[in-house]
């Protein structure tokens, strides 16, 4: 198997001067390759950058013009106690998605990708995951994170980006974004996550070929506890030997299915 | 080469002049649909000179088995196309991955037009996508077969959701984006090369170069889908993203093109062409043409002719096969019943 410390080196490829890590080695400091470093590997430094890469409303994103992306669920996930995570955790408690262009629209909404967007499956499974494990008391939005998960999920279960069915067609689901949401929904919906879960089963080893699909399938499944796991396990330990050129974000999947940070994601 | 859009030095001047942004203000989000002559037109007249010659060429591809890089090349030599030296960057479409779809551009045509650009004299040539439903895109390359067949024409590839990318101020100004990042593949291109799936599309009619061009932009910033770029307004979106990218030239994969409920869930629809030009815009427009669409009818394809390129099917120097005899018309996409030739005078 894959020792944590070769990812760790793997991932140090991309870390800049100033602690943070890019989504790939050369470029600048991005905050949600920094936080899912941090989960992965544990580096202080990562921890460091993301204090000082703070918005003033307690966000984290990449700003592009009037775009504003935002992944502070996610750096939620990686900070330690205090007051910056309090001010994400506020942000992440407050933001929501939008069904209609200016208008929330009715509920629910989850979150988005970028502020005042529509909400998509990732960014609200991180949501969730960030609220159930850093502020539990945020049941409203909780609930709400889950119900749009429930509206998103494809007619024979699992995830893609958040549309099950479009003109009339219904979509299929991916592995990632199964993945990702079944760390929010396990343990607080079993049919949601067991259907989740049947369609991960089906879905991981067409998808293997992309380290990032296989990384985050290995996570979920080790993270559930499923007999499939030691196999993504032993698939995923051969794709990092020939993905030289994979990115941060992929990489700390795979540093966090083989390593100590899948505990940081678990809820107690 | 003689135009300033499609001169290397030129265009990486003019990315790199805008790279650095000194003021995001508000941008004035035009009325696209209401937008009339009087008012003032949305974008930066020093960046976006009147287009020079634009042509196209329609050629006649039986398959994907066929000599597609001769193919390629004799379109390329048709519109006199000068890329002695650059850099090129080809973006393909890769939105998502379907196997038995005709969703992608093939990937055969793919590595056909890295040999045929090579066979003129391009310094490099590197693949790039950015795929705007899926996060994971080196799956989408495995699975598609593109990484394979770029694989034997031993051509990079770059997956421009996580790249590199730059800050670049907006010079058209249909949104209120203001500003884009763009990956520097894109930015430090001596040449971007637009190569779309012929495809209908169920928000925008169709989706040719100009629409193809919305798979440049990295997902770690928009997200996977895009959709604050859809909700600013999809067809002022493709206005001001193709802006901002400046295809030079672009290639349509029409030998096996889509119709219907485009651009994922349509039909595969078999017609046999490979249209090529310098203009992307004409390019676009004379591919409309041919699905049996009227590129007036197409809201964004019509205005990109007011400033990005040209859309009018009687300024485009035609090489080749003559595009009327090439027409075959396209189930349309729901709610576009109404663009069809058919539909001109309300029949």
């Amino acid at each position: 198997m894959v020792a944590s410390r070769t990812l760790d080196a793997r991932l140090a490829r991309s870390k800049t001067v100033d602690g943070g890590y890019s989504s790939v080695p050369g470029a600048a400091p991005e905050p949600e390759a920094t936080a899912l470093a941090a989960i992965a590997s544990g580096d202080s430094d990562a921890l460091t950058w993301l204090e000082s890469a703070q918005r003033a409303d307690g966000s984290f994103g990449i700003d592009a013009g009037s775009v504003v992306s935002d992944d502070t669920a996610q750096v939620c996930l990686a900070l330690p106690e205090g007051p910056a995570l309090e001010r994400a955790l506020d942000h992440v408690a407050t933001v929501a998605g939008a069904n209609a262009v200016g208008d929330p629209g009715p509920p629910p909404y989850g979150w988005a990708w970028t502020v005042g967007a529509h909400g998509w499956t990732e960014p609200t499974a991180w949501g969730v995951l960030a609220l159930r494990k850093r502020r539990p008391e945020a049941e409203d939005r909780i609930a709400d994170g889950l119900d749009v998960l429930r509206t998103q999920e494809c007619r024979a279960g699992g995830w893609n980006y958040g549309t099950s069915e479009s003109f009339g067609v219904f979509q299929p689901p991916f592995a990632q974004t199964t993945s990702i949401a079944l760390f929010a929904t396990n343990g607080v919906d079993d049919q949601l996550t067991r259907h989740g879960l049947d369609a991960l089963r089906s879905l991981w080893r067409h998808e293997a070929t992309g380290l990032l699909s296989l990384a985050i399938s290995a996570a979920a499944l080790r993270f559930l506890d499923d007999p499939d796991a030691d196999e993504a396990a032993s698939r995923l330990d051969r794709s990092i030997a020939s993905s030289d050129d994979a990115d941060t974000v992929a990489l700390a999947w795979a540093a966090i299915a083989v390593g100590p940070g899948l505990e940081i994601l678990r809820i107690p | 080469m003689s135009d300033t859009r499609r001169h290397p030095i030129s265009r990486r001047t003019f990315l790199r002049g805008v790279g650095a942004v000194t003021a995001v203000g508000a941008a004035t989000a035009v009325g696209l649909r209401v937008r009339s002559a009087r008012e003032d037109h949305p974008w930066d007249a020093s960046a976006f000179p009147p287009p020079a010659d634009a042509r196209v060429a329609a050629l006649r591809a039986s398959s994907y088995d066929a000599d597609l890089e001769a193919v390629v090349l004799a379109g390329l030599r048709a519109i006199e196309a000068d890329v002695s030296g650059a850099r090129i960057l080809l973006k393909p479409n890769f939105v998502e991955f379907d196997a038995g779809s005709a969703i992608n551009t093939d990937p055969r045509l793919i590595a056909a037009a890295v040999g045929a650009f090579r066979r003129l004299g391009a310094a490099t040539v590197v693949v790039g996508e950015a795929p705007g439903h899926r996060r994971d895109t080196r799956y989408v390359v495995e699975a598609s077969g593109l990484a394979e067949a770029l694989r034997d024409v031993q051509a990079p590839f770059v997956d421009m959701n996580v790249s590199a990318a730059a800050l670049v101020a907006l010079h058209s100004h249909y949104t209120g984006l203001g500003s884009l990042w763009l990956p520097t593949a894109v930015t430090e291109a001596d040449v971007v090369v637009s190569m779309p799936k012929m495809k209908t599309h169920h928000w925008a009619g169709v989706t040719l170069s100009l629409k193809n061009c919305f798979g440049c932009l990295p997902g770690r910033v928009y997200g996977w889908p895009k959709n604050v770029l859809h909700w600013q307004g999809i067809e002022r979106s493709i206005l001001d993203i193709a802006g901002a990218v400046r295809p030079s030239y672009a290639i349509v994969d029409g030998i096996v093109a889509m119709e219907g409920n485009g651009p994922i869930d349509g039909t595969p629809k078999p017609a046999g062409l490979v249209i090529v030009g310098n203009d992307p815009v004409a390019v676009d427009a004379t591919t409309a043409h041919i699905m049996g669409f009227e590129p007036d009818r197409l809201p964004y394809l019509a205005e990109a002719g007011a400033f990005l390129g040209v859309a009018d099917l009687e300024r485009i120097s035609v090489r080749g096969e003559d595009p009327d005899a090439l027409v075959t018309p396209f189930a349309p996409a729901p709610g576009f019943e109404g663009i069809g030739a058919t539909a001109v005078g309300g029949q």
